[in-house]
């Protein structure tokens, strides 16, 4: 178990690095969600949602699409890539377990998307009723629990992807419904009727009401809108993070049906 | 002679590995049809064998890649496929085929693989790269290296931990004749320091040059197998000559066909400093049979009025039974 997180930091750690090496990549997955964030709320049609301003409601919200971007998007790609480069052959073929090569991948989309969380945060905390957020351990769990969703979505996604140019079409369906189902802009009561059943159904509608609840620290889950203890947040998001719990079991069972470690011939 | 085995002199205590009836298939087809051979601890066993052989095939079914078909698979005593995680610090691989991140500098890669690696501590960084040639290119990224390099990076990444058994996929593909030279250096030096070695190559000079007993396998079979010498033995003497005629000469002037010695045909090759004529005697043969088909062969040529040119009789080689062996199942 010490020698499976000893490899998985490792392997974190040179995936950041080389990220850090490729700077398109860089910009896909940290900063075009904090862009889009900040084009939503150029585009906000009301001064406030839920009694909220505007502004601070849909930045709340973005840790839910962000997944998309920084676990999903850049596993996918990576495990494809690495896949059909016999990279992952490699890794195999050392010491390293299969979970510490799936907890390395994990952990540095982990280590992203804390960076980008913090960044999130910091641009909150200067906006005019912005501030620290209300419940950081709920948003912690909330983002482990997204992380390990979206990271064994990819893994799947990348079994059934060719390679690693058509990753890059392969990931826009799981893209766009992350970006348009999400509750970014408004409350899931605003959506039309189809948009709110399929919202309801995709993990990174829990993600975003818990992360928006934890930080602002007011009840987005249920339909009240008040305000909550750190404790009324917690009861309040067991349902939703029931739910991710459960997307967590299905994403395990579809990245280990349709994960491929050798590359796809033919 | 599918379920031919091979047996290693030692028992099984001294056995690092043991493959009996080993059948392997992907869907319909049947990679590897019941071998069985056996690697002594401290001994470099190499199959050889041409594409698609299943020399591979065996080779991940050994290192634990895939699962085992039908038989019995054992490395250190242990089934490799279930027990991965004990055997995996005790074993080196040399892929025939495995990427590298291509954006980490070869330092970077080999301190990524010393952090993964169980009791490469001790190998500093300097060291590993200095083994294969590579001090000069620590700063280079993976993916500005040649072929032949990357080769020897991976060598370097199989032997980091120094494994007490090395699995080495045609080590040698991709190089050029001095890191071939240096490379069989660095394995002969880890087989001298107590590490076994199962090897496949295509290279018959790197089998004859390293191996202290092979194995042939074609079409998923072992078809002959023990030391080189051994092995070649099986191949009989050759005589051989060169009529010095063109091949539309020597096919006009010979037209009932090259005589046939000791109930031999003689296998003839056309090539343009003459026509090439070789005879394989039986196998195990004795010099007697050797002197006696060169007596009848210059009675022939005195017969016809040819000269023999570069007239010999010389050992045969492993290449001649690698050939044999693929001709007769061909």
């Amino acid at each position: 178990m010490r020698t499976d997180v000893l490899h998985a930091v490792r392997l974190a750690r040179i995936d950041l690095t080389m990220l850090g090496r490729n700077q398109t990549a860089l910009f896909n997955v940290v900063l075009l969600p904090l862009l889009i964030g900040w084009m939503y709320t150029t585009l906000a049609p009301e001064q406030s949602i839920e009694g909220v301003p505007a502004d601070l409601f849909i930045l709340t919200g973005l840790s839910g699409m962000m997944l998309g971007f920084v676990v999903f998007v850049n596993l996918v790609n990576s495990f494809t890539a690495r896949r059909e480069e016999l990279v992952l052959k490699r890794l195999r073929g050392g010491q390293s377990s299969s979970v510490a090569i799936f907890g390395g991948a994990g952990l540095s989309a982990f280590a992203l998307y804390a960076f980008q969380t913090v960044l999130l945060s910091v641009w909150i905390s200067r906006l005019g009723d912005g501030g620290m957020p209300s419940n950081i351990p709920l948003m912690l769990l909330t983002g482990v629990l997204g992380v390990a969703v979206f990271a064994l979505i990819a893994a799947a996604f990348s079994g059934i992807t060719r390679n690693a140019e058509l990753a890059q079409i392969s990931v826009l369906p799981v893209l766009l419904v992350v970006i348009i189902g999400s509750p970014v802009m408004g409350p899931l009561s605003v959506f039309p009727e189809p948009l709110q059943i399929v919202s309801k159904l995709i993990p990174t509608t829990p993600v975003t009401e818990i992360m928006r609840t934890a930080y602002l620290g007011r009840d987005f889950i249920g339909d009240g809108g008040g305000t909550l203890t750190v404790a009324e947040q917690w009861i309040e998001a067991l349902p939703s993070l029931g739910v991710l719990v459960v997307w967590v079991g299905v994403a395990a069972l579809l990245a280990r049906w349709l994960f491929r470690w050798d590359p796809r011939h033919g | 002679m599918s379920g031919l085995l091979v047996e290693a002199p030692g028992s099984g205590q001294d056995l690092a590995i043991e493959v009996g009836g080993l059948h392997q298939r992907y869907g319909n087809f049947e990679a590897v049809r019941g071998i069985s051979f056996t690697v002594q601890r401290g001994e470099l066993f190499a199959l050889l064998g041409t594409n698609g052989a299943g020399k591979t095939t065996t080779m991940e079914v050994l290192e634990g890649f895939t699962r085992p078909g039908d038989g019995h698979v054992r490395v250190f005593g242990l089934d490799p496929w279930k027990d991965r995680r004990k055997i995996r610090p005790r074993i080196g691989i040399l892929h025939q085929d495995a990427g590298f991140l291509g954006d980490l500098t070869v330092q970077e890669t080999v301190t990524l693989w010393r952090g993964m690696s169980a009791d490469a501590g001790r190998a500093t960084i300097d060291n590993a790269l200095a083994l294969v040639g590579l001090e000069s290119k620590a700063k280079v990224k993976v993916r500005q290296l040649s072929g032949g390099q990357k080769r020897r990076l991976d060598l370097a990444l199989a032997v980091l931990s120094r494994p007490d058994l090395l699995f080495l996929d045609e080590p040698t593909t991709g190089m050029d004749p001095e890191a071939r030279f240096a490379t069989w250096k660095v394995i002969q030096d880890l087989k001298a320091q107590g590490a076994t070695v199962l090897l496949t190559t295509h290279y018959l000079e790197e089998a004859e040059r390293l191996a202290d007993r092979l194995a042939i396998m074609h079409e998923g079979s072992i078809h002959t197998y023990g030391t080189v010498d051994e092995v070649v033995s099986g191949a009989g003497d050759q005589v051989a000559f060169r009529l010095p005629m063109s091949a539309a000469q020597a096919k006009e002037r010979f037209a009932e066909g090259l005589p046939f010695v000791q109930g031999i045909a003689p296998i003839v090759t056309y090539t343009a400093g003459g026509t090439q004529v070789v005879y394989t005697l039986s196998e195990g043969s004795e010099a007697a049979r050797a002197q006696a088909a060169v007596r009848s062969l210059l009675a022939w040529a005195d017969g016809v009025g040819v000269t023999l040119e570069r007239l010999e009789i010389r050992r045969g080689t492993l290449e001649d039974v690698f050939m044999r062996v693929v001709g007769e199942v061909r």
